[in-house]
């Protein structure tokens, strides 16, 4: 039921997920972040089953700051999706497999170009302008379908989180209590509040 | 090719109720590719999309991949394995190149992926490969394997995919001997074309790759969005 | 007292020596030369092959220097079996990291990996040392060309000119004078460059200079192809390019600068 969706521009991705953690009907907790920081320019948001989010995305948080100390470079969103989708990939295979949505949006700090990828729990990796998980992306993926122009600006970006969400207010059955925005660009990572946008 | 598929994963399962699950793990991301063979050329072309059964992803999904110069493969069915397979593949050639110094070829490449396909005979990997490429002779090999890695060796063309009923259906109607580069690519392009307008599962325009003794052409052609 | 700490490798002598990995390091040193030049645009190795009875067929790919990976090839300089199970590992490593992470394995990384494989056999049980030193010339987007060295006993360095093999240190001290090294940056700011940013050298500077250290270094009337083996790394299309001469690009090379090796015959 978490609703998880980003926009990448040219040098920015605006990656949304909502802030409820839930049980069965009951709502455990209104202010629960979805999101991992990898590296300074590597946000990854996941979206799941409950424990096996948390417990997969610390896992790949670990690895990944791994090997940023032991290299002293950072791995670039590329090969950080990369590794993510190859350790999923493995787990899918084993006696208990992770069931764990996941973006990964980040910035090349090589480069300056602004990239994300979609992994879903079967380890189908796809780079995209944008995307979404779970129920939220029969909602949103029509708006972004709609309203994404390529090397759009953070506002326009910003203009169609605020439809999206509109859309999932208007027509989605789950009520969100909030919503995490996060804007990764190659400054860092800079959360916004919904009212600011 | 559908048919030795679900041959294989009877046979791999020994349960008739498990066919239909993992029947539709090969339709669960939705693909159409297809290899024919022209005269001293070989083509391979493929459809861009990715989907969550009818839920589109991307719409520029790769599925076709250069091994080599003048090898290509392309893998249709779960699309994670897609990548885990073609990784794994990538690995083991650029060993061979490293160590054999040579490039491999076609013919071995095929046996190469059949046997990693086969090396997982009870626990597959989703996938049906073709392989196209030229050989060292300039001569054209084009093969399919199911995804326990049954090679089949035709002469004509080799299909694969979701659409592949459709493919058949065109190719059958389409292919004739001894094409000229430029032809087998009208050829290749119209077969696939019009084989994913009636498939919901692919499509989202197409890359086609012209394998020539000269170098390869690359194309991609728009098909209908929607 | 030598024998009684060089039979096994995992024992310090009272001096604090390991004598086995010494011993590796002075077997390498008669070993046929490698050199390994950086230039602005490219590194060039070349290797000397020992000796050979006419009657041995010459094999067809080279035996000094091998790719370790697309972005990678290395000169080897010791006992040539050992020498080739650490390529095959060095090459699966890369392989590994490249499907891993889909982006080649940039070159210190795999220098590490393979120089903690060498330390392994300075430590573990009854093992004796890898008698191998390599000279690893590669590419990487972060830090462009780079070349290292690698010894036994599992060090390695990054060097804009090195030698390895019998006259090592000769030759060093003929690049040491000739190497044309960028004087105006020492100054400046690129007191943390890694690679081919430090160097005025071009690639025709680079593979001079290697024939002329050859010329002075290898004990032989004149230099020969039967004898040689060249490889260069540069960048062609943005990618890195391994190119292994064949011996009659080598015969072409030590043609071209024969005039500048002539003066060292006497």
């Amino acid at each position: 039921m978490d609703a998880l969706f980003a926009i990448a521009g040219k040098d920015f991705v605006i990656s949304v997920s909502d802030t409820a953690s839930a049980r069965s009907i009951v709502r455990m907790k209104k202010n629960c972040d979805k999101t991992y920081k990898l590296s300074s320019h590597t946000l990854l948001a996941v979206c799941g089953e409950p424990g096996d989010t948390a417990n997969f995305a610390e896992y790949i948080q670990g690895n990944v700051r791994l090997y940023s100390v032991r290299n002293s470079q950072d791995l670039s969103p590329s090969e950080t999706a990369n590794f993510i989708r190859n350790e999923l990939a493995g787990s899918m295979r084993s006696r208990k497999p992770y069931n764990v949505n996941m973006l990964v949006a980040g910035v090349d700090q090589n480069t300056g170009a602004a990239s994300l990828y979609r992994i879903d729990y079967l380890a189908a990796m796809a780079k995209v302008p944008f995307a979404a998980h779970g129920y939220c992306a029969y909602f949103v993926y029509s708006v972004m379908d709609h309203e994404y122009t390529e090397g759009l600006t953070l506002e326009q970006g910003f203009d169609i989180v605020k439809n999206c969400l509109t859309a999932l207010k208007e027509r989605f059955i789950v009520d969100f209590p909030d919503f995490s925005i996060k804007v990764i660009s190659t400054n860092g990572t800079r959360e916004y509040d919904l009212a600011e946008i | 090719m559908k048919l030795r598929a679900e041959l294989a994963i009877k046979c791999a399962t020994h349960e008739s109720q498990t066919e239909s699950r993992n029947h539709s793990i090969m339709q669960y991301n939705g693909s159409a590719i297809v290899a024919m063979v022209g005269k001293n050329c070989v083509a391979i072309a493929a459809d861009k999309r990715l989907g969550q059964q009818a839920l589109t992803v991307d719409m520029d999904f790769e599925k076709v991949f250069r091994m080599t110069d003048r090898t290509f493969i392309g893998l249709s069915g779960l699309a994670a394995d897609v990548k885990t397979v073609h990784d794994t593949l990538r690995m083991r050639v650029n060993l061979y190149k490293h160590r054999e110094e040579r490039v491999i070829e076609p013919k071995t490449m095929a046996h190469l992926v059949s046997h990693m396909l086969y090396e997982r005979r009870f626990g597959p990997y989703y996938i049906e490969p073709i392989i196209a490429g030229l050989d060292k002779d300039n001569k054209p090999y084009i093969c399919a394997t199911d995804l326990i890695g049954c090679l089949s060796l035709p002469e004509d063309f080799v299909v694969t995919g979701t659409a592949s009923d459709n493919l058949f259906g065109m190719c059958e109607s389409l292919w004739e001997p001894e094409l000229e580069p430029e032809d087998l690519f009208e050829t290749i392009s119209q077969a696939l074309l019009n084989a994913v307008d009636r498939d919901a599962m692919s499509g989202w325009g197409a890359v086609v790759h012209i394998i020539t003794p000269d170098g390869v052409i690359t194309r991609d052609i728009k098909g209908r969005m929607d | 007292m030598a024998r009684r700490y060089d039979s096994r490798t995992t024992i310090f002598s009272p001096e604090g020596r390991l004598y086995q990995v010494e011993y590796a390091m002075e077997a390498i040193s008669h070993a046929g030369t490698v050199i390994g030049i950086l230039s602005k645009d490219g590194i060039v190795l070349a290797a000397e092959r020992q000796a050979t009875s006419n009657l041995l067929e010459q094999s067809i790919g080279s035996e000094k220097i091998y790719e370790m990976n697309d972005n990678v090839v290395a000169g080897v300089a010791g006992l040539t079996a050992d020498a080739n199970i650490l390529i095959n590992q060095s090459r699966v490593i890369a392989q590994r990291y490249l499907q891993r992470f889909d982006s080649p394995i940039p070159v210190e990384h795999l220098v590490r990996r393979l120089c903690d494989l060498k330390q392994g056999y300075t430590q573990f049980g009854g093992l004796r040392p890898f008698g191998v030193s390599f000279l690893c010339a590669g590419w990487d987007p972060t830090f462009g060309f780079q070349l290292y060295q690698s010894d036994p006993a599992g060090n390695y360095s990054s060097w804009k000119a090195a030698c390895i093999g019998e006259n090592y240190s000769n030759a060093q001290s003929i690049l040491k004078q000739e190497y044309k090294d960028d004087d105006s940056s020492d100054a400046g700011s690129n007191s943390s460059n890694v690679g081919s940013a430090g160097t005025r050298m071009t690639m025709d500077d680079a593979l001079k200079l290697t024939c002329v250290v050859l010329s002075k270094t290898i004990d032989t009337a004149k230099l020969t192809s039967e004898k040689l083996e060249f490889a260069t790394i540069t960048l062609k299309d943005d990618k890195p390019y391994i190119h292994i001469y064949s011996s009659e690009e080598i015969d072409e090379v030590l043609k071209k600068y024969d005039s500048v090796m002539k003066p060292s015959e006497d």
